[in-house]
């Protein structure tokens, strides 16, 4: 009974004290939507040259008591009124600001991830808010009352994967540049990063010849091959549009390369078996990216996904995030 | 947080910015420091500003070159001061040293070193000087110090460089922070002393000192200079005994007297009158002594204490002469309360007479007239009487600029020249009864003082300053001033009046009230009340400043409770007035509303229930020339008060603002309309 009560307190104990945890440094993605700011999230503190300037007010208060100076006292409680206002201020910059999470943006490893928020400036004009991710450059904007602006944030993507915005930062030192306000924001706002491309892979493999690549002829790569039929996901400039505008039907052009034409089937257990994962990934990434520009359709069949064969950019895409999600090697 | 960064190099702008600041903070130290030390460190911010930057590669390529400019200029001052660490030479060197690292900042990083040495360096001026203008002259280094931090902040180029801008946020920085300034400076507890060292100062400063020789006084009175102020509690009492009293000087070699340092306590004189009561305010004068009217009956006391209890607040010591001597000397401005009996004698004996008789060898002249008038005469009295008597009717003349003597003074003075000023009359005076024998010595302070009936105050200026003499008589050391028995309208209506004409006389001192000297005496007032009220801000104040919040016996916590509570409506109202004015109205209302009250009044009042556009149509048929301008009104109001927020809205507001004003007054509208509508010959016009 009472262990168990004592357990009950410690539980409780432990979820309030993961709650101010959450409520202080934000370590969750717990923003769901739009987060306006105010006083629970904005935190303010004296910036390196603040400090400095608050010990330069002290040195003079001491002086001014030792000397009894009345207008020492006076300018040294004027310009200290300055720097407390300046408080006030630098907080009113960043309080009622909105943020919002726009969406992430695709990357390849060892590039740069992009993430969009909004930011809303509600009724009053904001400077100098600086936006910053936990790596990568940080983002300054203006913002005019009543603005609305999208706000581009580029974190570092070293691995393929699911790669989260994290706790992102909205600061601003204005106007004097002696107090830092900031809070802290935990969009759930995830990109997906696909595998590098593997610098030096071997050309395509050849391709088979499936049911529509017979009206193709053989021609250099990037030279019209011939027309098929239009599927959904083609992309739009491979669209025969003069086709089109003669009332003849919709085709897709396609064009051909040198490594063979014809639809591409990426297999697994096709690579050399020496070769590990990861380079398996990269070089499928880099196969997949080359059968898009030379327009083949491809099949995809790696441990755990099948896909059909198919083109355009949502297959890729498809394909991409396949590989980018392959469980990475245990040994 | 962040590691070693490198700072950002200083923009021209910011470099301008904090040129501004460093001249604004070493001006007003021009008056109180060494004149080549003033030039140099100027040219120096000069020279960092308006210099292209091949020229500060100099000082980058010969790495020697600033510190040995540091060292010349530390050694300079140290030569022409005498000394180095003490007070004023480093406001020399920290003036000068601002300058050097000026010329060699290069990032924010040296920015911010030098806002806090700039913002140190203003505070020194008021060391020197407390003044209204000195005040004022901080305005700038505040101005400059927030445009300075503004402008290192960084930030968009463009808004960095407006510098309008930038003062404009910093007025309303420094005007938010006003409140919370003025309760600190009120609560904020002050020290009844230093807490290091004695903040003495050395430098001369006008006043009276504790030698007279001919010449001292009459230089002194010709400054206009106020010794000190004084607020009666009743009424003042008559010129004739207003007689203010200072060193009594008992040593004379010949030709100069001084003072006798003896802290042998005092006695009161009895109380026979009413004491008056007053309160000096005194100018720092940088010696011990206080003045009083004679004779003092009390000690001084810090004005506002329970008199009843005046232990502890002693500030000076009566001496065995009757004078006061404040216990440490007076190098600010002091305020005390003091009372007096008015009368010109106090019991005494001849408590040290071979220093009150005591009398050099040279002057036979007088010394042998002395003694011949006293044989004349049979008493010591008699005697005074009779040499008084002498010197009233004997030509001697009362002027600012009396000859030269050299040897043997006294001797010159009485049988020769006959000319001279306040210290003549009294020093051969006092020679004359000591060569008869009678206890005698010169005392100084200053005799007079003039009403300003705009502060009802009385000032004692230097020009004021006096000589007179006490003899010991019957027991009791009595007040003789000669110079009233040769110009007796000195002491009755003072300099002006006593000194023939076409002699230069301060301003002040003379008579006649021009409205320039009305003017100066109502800027005195000002000086006073500020003297008074800020600059002698000081814990006994401050006590009575509680007292009268009933806070006297405040403790401490209490005080930072109330600066606390103080502190949190203040930054409530300030947040608070920030959300006021998002929700005041909007300007296009303001501007509408004054459309339609203008329309109403020329005869077209808007329908409660009627919208911008219908409104705005209604008019433009009544005025039909006005249609475009109408409509435009309306459309834009309609736009702003009911539309999505626009980005172009201040240009909207703006053509809001031009539509409404290009309309007539509501006279002209009807008469313009009528006069188009008679000319149309329509009939609506017949109204």
């Amino acid at each position: 009974m009472t262990t168990l009560g004592i357990a009950g307190l410690r539980t409780q104990a432990r979820s309030w004290n993961a709650r101010v945890r959450q409520r202080v440094w934000r370590l969750a993605p717990g923003d769901l939507d739009r987060v306006v700011l105010h006083h629970s999230r904005i935190f303010i503190l004296p910036t390196r040259r603040g400090l400095a300037l608050m010990a330069t007010l002290a040195t003079m208060l001491l002086t001014s008591m030792n000397y009894a100076l009345s207008l020492g006292f006076a300018l040294t409680f004027l310009a200290g009124g300055m720097v407390a206002a300046g408080l006030l201020a630098t907080f009113r910059n960043l309080a009622g600001l909105a943020a919002s999470p726009l969406g992430a943006g695709e990357a390849f490893a060892g590039g740069d991830l992009e993430f969009t928020l909004s930011l809303a400036s509600g009724s009053r004009q904001r400077i100098g808010i600086t936006v910053a991710g936990r790596q990568g450059l940080p983002n300054s904007v203006d913002l005019p009352p009543g603005a609305t602006r999208p706000v581009a944030l580029s974190i570092p993507a070293p691995k393929r994967g699911h790669l989260g915005l994290g706790r992102i930062s909205l600061s601003s030192d204005f106007p004097l540049g002696i107090w830092r306000a900031w809070a802290y924001v935990h969009f759930p706002l995830t990109g997906t990063v696909f595998p590098a491309p593997e610098a030096g892979a071997p050309p395509l493999p050849p391709g088979r010849h499936g049911s529509y690549v017979g009206r193709s002829s053989r021609l250099a790569d990037t030279e019209l091959a011939g027309l098929r039929d239009y599927e959904r996901g083609d992309a739009l400039n491979r669209i025969a549009w003069k086709a089109v505008a003669r009332g003849a039907g919709w085709y897709s052009k396609q064009f051909e390369g040198t490594g063979g034409g014809g639809m591409l089937e990426l297999h697994w257990l096709e690579l050399p078996a020496g070769a590990d994962t990861e380079t398996r990934l990269s070089r499928f990434t880099t196969w997949i990216l080359a059968a898009e520009r030379a327009a083949r359709p491809f099949s995809l069949h790696i441990p755990g996904t099948v896909l059909s064969t198919g083109q355009g950019a949502a297959h890729r895409r498809a394909a991409l995030t396949a590989l980018a999600l392959f469980p990475p090697d245990d040994r | 947080m962040i590691g070693k960064q490198a700072s950002p190099p200083l923009t021209p702008v910011q470099v301008a910015w904090l040129g501004a600041l460093l001249v604004s903070a070493q001006w007003p130290l021009w008056g109180h420091i060494l004149i080549w030390n003033a030039v140099a460190g100027a040219v120096l911010v000069f020279a960092r500003v308006a210099l292209p930057p091949q020229w500060r590669a100099l000082t980058r390529h010969r790495r020697w070159l600033l510190p040995l400019l540091a060292i010349a200029g530390a050694l300079g001052i140290r030569t022409e001061l005498g000394y180095f660490v003490a007070r004023d030479p480093c406001v020399q060197f920290l003036y000068l040293l601002v300058g050097i690292k000026f010329i060699e900042s290069r990032d924010t990083r040296d920015g911010t070193l030098l806002i806090c040495l700039a913002l140190f360096l203003s505070l020194t001026q008021f060391f020197y000087l407390q003044t209204i203008g000195a005040a004022l002259s901080t305005v700038p280094v505040l101005l400059a110090l927030g445009g300075t931090l503004a402008s290192l902040r960084g930030g968009a180029p463009a808004a960095a460089s407006d510098w309008r801008a930038l003062l404009r946020s910093t007025t309303r920085l420094i005007l938010q922070g006003i409140p919370l300034a003025a309760l600190l400076f009120v609560l904020f507890p002050r020290l009844a002393g230093p807490l290091w060292g004695s903040p003495t100062e050395a430098g001369a400063r006008s006043g009276l000192s504790d030698t007279m020789r001919p010449g001292s006084i009459s230089e002194l009175s010709l400054s206009d200079a106020v010794a000190f102020r004084v607020d009666f509690n009743g009424r003042p009492p008559p010129p004739a005994q207003r007689y203010w009293r200072g060193p009594v000087l008992s040593r004379f070699d010949g030709r100069e007297w001084r003072a006798v340092y003896k802290l042998l306590p005092g006695k009161f004189v009895p109380r026979q009158v009413r004491p008056i009561e007053y309160t000096v305010t005194l100018e720092p004068h940088g010696k011990v002594w206080l003045f009083a009217l004679e004779h003092p009956s009390a000690l001084p006391r810090s004005p506002g204490n329970d008199p009843l209890s005046p232990a502890g607040n002693e500030i000076a010591y009566l001496t065995y002469d009757q004078q006061l001597v404040a216990k440490a000397a007076v190098v600010q401005a002091v305020r005390y309360t003091q009372r007096s009996s008015l009368r010109d004698s106090y019991p005494g004996t001849d408590d040290n007479p071979r220093e009150s008789l005591q009398l050099p060898r040279n002057n036979p002249r007088t010394l042998a007239f002395a003694k011949e008038m006293r044989e004349g005469v049979d008493s010591d009295r008699a005697y005074v009487n009779a040499v008084l008597k002498w010197f009233h009717n004997e030509p001697f003349v009362y002027t600012l600029s009396p000859p030269l003597l050299d040897r043997d003074p006294v001797d010159g003075f009485l049988f020769d020249t006959r000319r001279g000023f306040c210290e003549h009359y009294a020093g051969a005076f006092t020679v004359l009864l000591r060569a008869a024998g009678i206890p005698a010595r010169v005392v100084t302070g200053y005799q007079g003082g003039e009403m300003n009936l705009d502060g009802d105050y009385m000032i004692v200026r230097q020009s004021d300053a006096h000589a007179w003499t006490e003899a010991l008589l019957d027991g009791q050391w009595q007040r003789f001033d000669p110079t009233a028995a040769v110009a007796p309208s000195r002491i009755e209506r003072g300099l002006g009046a006593a000194l023939p004409a076409g002699e230069q006389v301060p301003y002040f001192a003379r008579l006649e009230m021009t409205w320039i000297k009305s003017l100066r005496l109502k800027w005195d007032s000002v000086n006073y009340q500020w003297q008074r009220g800020v600059v002698g801000f000081n814990i006994e104040r401050q006590r009575d400043l509680l007292a009268g919040f009933g806070l006297e016996d405040a403790r401490p916590w209490q005080l930072v409770a109330v600066v606390a509570g103080a502190v949190f409506i203040w930054g409530a109202l300030l947040l608070g007035a920030a959300r006021l004015r998002r929700s005041r109205v909007d300007t296009e209302v303001v501007l509408w509303n004054a459309l339609c009250s203008r329309l109403g009044r020329a005869g077209l009042a808007r329908a409660p229930e009627e919208g911008p556009l219908a409104y705005t149509r209604r008019a433009a048929k009544r005025w039909p020339q006005w249609a475009s301008v109408l409509a435009r009104i309306g459309e834009r109001y309609a736009q702003l008060h009911y539309g999505p927020l626009d980005p172009r809205r201040d240009q909207m507001i703006e053509e809001l603002r031009t539509g409404v004003d290009a309309l007539p007054r509501p006279r002209a509208l009807n008469e313009a309309s009528r006069s188009t509508s008679a000319a149309k010959e329509s009939p609506e016009t017949v109204e």
